[in-house]
């Protein structure tokens, strides 16, 4: 039950990225996504390697919230953000809970439409803070790819995720130039 | 740690020792930093003991390049890296499910497609600015950072992936080479600015090494080695090499630029025509009408090859030196390539 919950929630906190402009909405969506791949890492692999990834979500997080920006949710036209987000998120169950087999469908669900969502708002977007949001909850769900072999990959991926996911959302890139 | 991917990283730090002492003074400091840092970025690929981590280490070092700045905006320099790893990620979760045979084929298809996307060949060509430094172009991916990438990520994929999806891996592996192969060699014939040319030449070269890895045999395992050796070792010094004649758009019809042009296109004695012998007998071996395709594919090397030897100027002093080692190395290898084999475990 927890670790469907935490699919969710982790599914979720993907919507939000790709549902979000404002820095804010994008702390939220990290934050929120973090969060939900921080509990399935601690049902798979320890309370050590979930509170890495805790703490990258949570370093990523608070850029974006003490920025002052706005929310930026669902602006007009974002629509087509909604329904590729659902329908990520309906793709991911089917494939997680239907045609693959074994433990561990949440991890399943949660890896595929994180990742699936994340690499979707990179392809779309030309805002480096979406961009480095998206980057963030890619590295998150990279990481958590590692534990689907079954036996846990050790602390290290999570750690290098949470290095990039927190590392990203204070990166201030150079705008460009003639380098 | 794969030995192929630590005699190419070798290769890469001498390309990067060479680039520093044969560059001129201005650039060199801003060389060090960003060279520096993609070099130590690359022996964390090699160094790390899982593939997983490499993918992340892949992530870290876009963002770093993204970061850094240049001519093209921050979205643009960190889209299609950002976008490899997104897609070897979902690949690395499809090989590691229990269910239907058909999830390891999705499998294969993200890894072909994230190993195009990181290093920047067709269908995901970097977008490219000519007047951008070579520091900061897609080069970096394609010549510098991509040959070590590709190897780790091709061969721990072979060990990922079952005999059947490892073979349909193998043969999109060789689709991507071929198209690579006509596009960049075309490309390199026929564009109209001479800076894209040389990205296309790349292109075409990295044709080969896909053509070289899909071919799951020692020949063409041993062609796409000497093929990156060519692009690290051979292409991107005497690409670096003529940024200064590109600038001041000159172009001479000196016999040293007939023995570029002829090293470029893979003429014996040069490592290239060694590979290329290596590719056709592995083609041969395993399915010859591929080795008709990859032959005519080959001859459109020559056209493009001979602009681009054009376009290196009159070399004088420092990198004159430093063509003439160039080209002595790539005839060297080519002759003898065993030890670049055994070092290789080949």
């Amino acid at each position: 039950m927890i670790e469907g919950l935490a699919g969710f929630v982790a599914w979720l906190g993907a919507a939000l990225v790709v549902l979000s402009d404002g820095r804010r909405g994008l702390a939220a969506g990290t934050a929120v996504s973090s969060l939900g791949i921080a509990i399935l890492v601690l049902q798979g692999s320890g309370p050590v390697d979930a509170a890495i990834v805790a703490v990258g979500g949570a370093v990523a997080t608070i850029p974006g919230l003490r920025s002052g920006e706005g929310w930026g949710l669902m602006p007009a036209g974002s629509t087509p953000r909604l329904v590729l987000s659902i329908a990520v998120g309906l793709l991911a169950l089917w494939i997680a809970a239907s045609i693959t087999t074994g433990g561990g469908a949440a991890l399943r669900f949660a890896v595929m439409s994180v990742a699936g969502l994340s690499g979707a708002r990179i392809l779309s977007s030309d805002s480096s803070p979406v961009l480095l949001a998206a980057v963030g909850s890619l590295a998150l769900a990279a990481a958590a790819a590692a534990a689907l072999g079954g036996a846990p990959p050790g602390p290290w991926p999570y750690a290098a995720a949470a290095v990039i996911a927190g590392g990203s959302a204070w990166l201030r890139p150079r705008t460009a130039s003639a380098a | 740690m794969l030995p192929e991917a630590i005699e190419l990283l070798l290769i890469v730090a001498a390309v990067f020792a060479m680039a520093l002492v044969f560059s001129p003074a201005g650039p060199r400091r801003h060389l060090l930093v960003k060279g520096g840092t993609g070099l130590l970025g690359t022996a964390a690929i090699v160094a790390v003991p899982t593939v997983d981590l490499a993918v992340l280490v892949l992530l870290g070092l876009a963002l770093l390049d993204a970061a850094a700045g240049g001519k093209r905006p921050f979205a643009i320099r960190l889209r299609l890296p950002a976008l490899a790893v997104a897609l070897l990620a979902l690949a690395l979760a499809f090989s590691r499910f229990a269910g239907p045979n058909a999830l390891e084929r999705f499998a294969a298809v993200g890894l072909a497609a994230g190993v195009a996307a990181a290093v920047g060949v067709v269908p995901y060509l970097h977008p490219f600015d000519p007047e951008e430094g070579a520091s900061s172009s897609p080069i970096v991916w394609i010549a510098f950072v991509g040959p070590v990438l590709a190897t780790v990520l091709v061969w721990r994929a072979h060990g990922l992936l079952s005999a059947d999806a490892g073979s349909a891996f193998g043969a999109m592996l060789i689709g991507l080479g071929l198209i690579n192969m006509a596009w960049g060699s075309l490309g390199a014939w026929l564009t109209e600015n001479t800076v894209v040319a040389w990205r296309y030449s790349f292109v075409a070269d990295w044709g080969l090494v896909l053509c070289g890895f899909g071919l799951t045999i020692a020949d063409g395992q041993r062609a796409a080695l000497l093929v990156l050796f060519t692009i690290v070792l051979g292409r991107l010094p005497l690409y670096l090499g003529s940024r200064q004649a590109l600038r001041e758009k000159i172009g001479t019809e000196r016999p040293v630029n007939l023995i570029v042009g002829a090293v470029l296109a893979g003429a014996a004695p040069s490592a290239g025509f060694a590979a290329r012998v290596l590719l056709l007998r592995g083609a041969t071996q395993l399915y010859w009408p591929l080795a008709l395709v990859l032959v005519l594919g080959m001859l459109l090397w020559l056209p493009g090859s001979l602009r681009l030897g054009r376009s290196l100027g009159r070399p004088r002093g420092r990198q004159a030196i430093g063509v003439v080692i160039v080209v002595a190395i790539n005839v060297l290898a080519g002759l003898y390539p065993l030890p670049l084999f055994s070092a290789a475990n080949l």
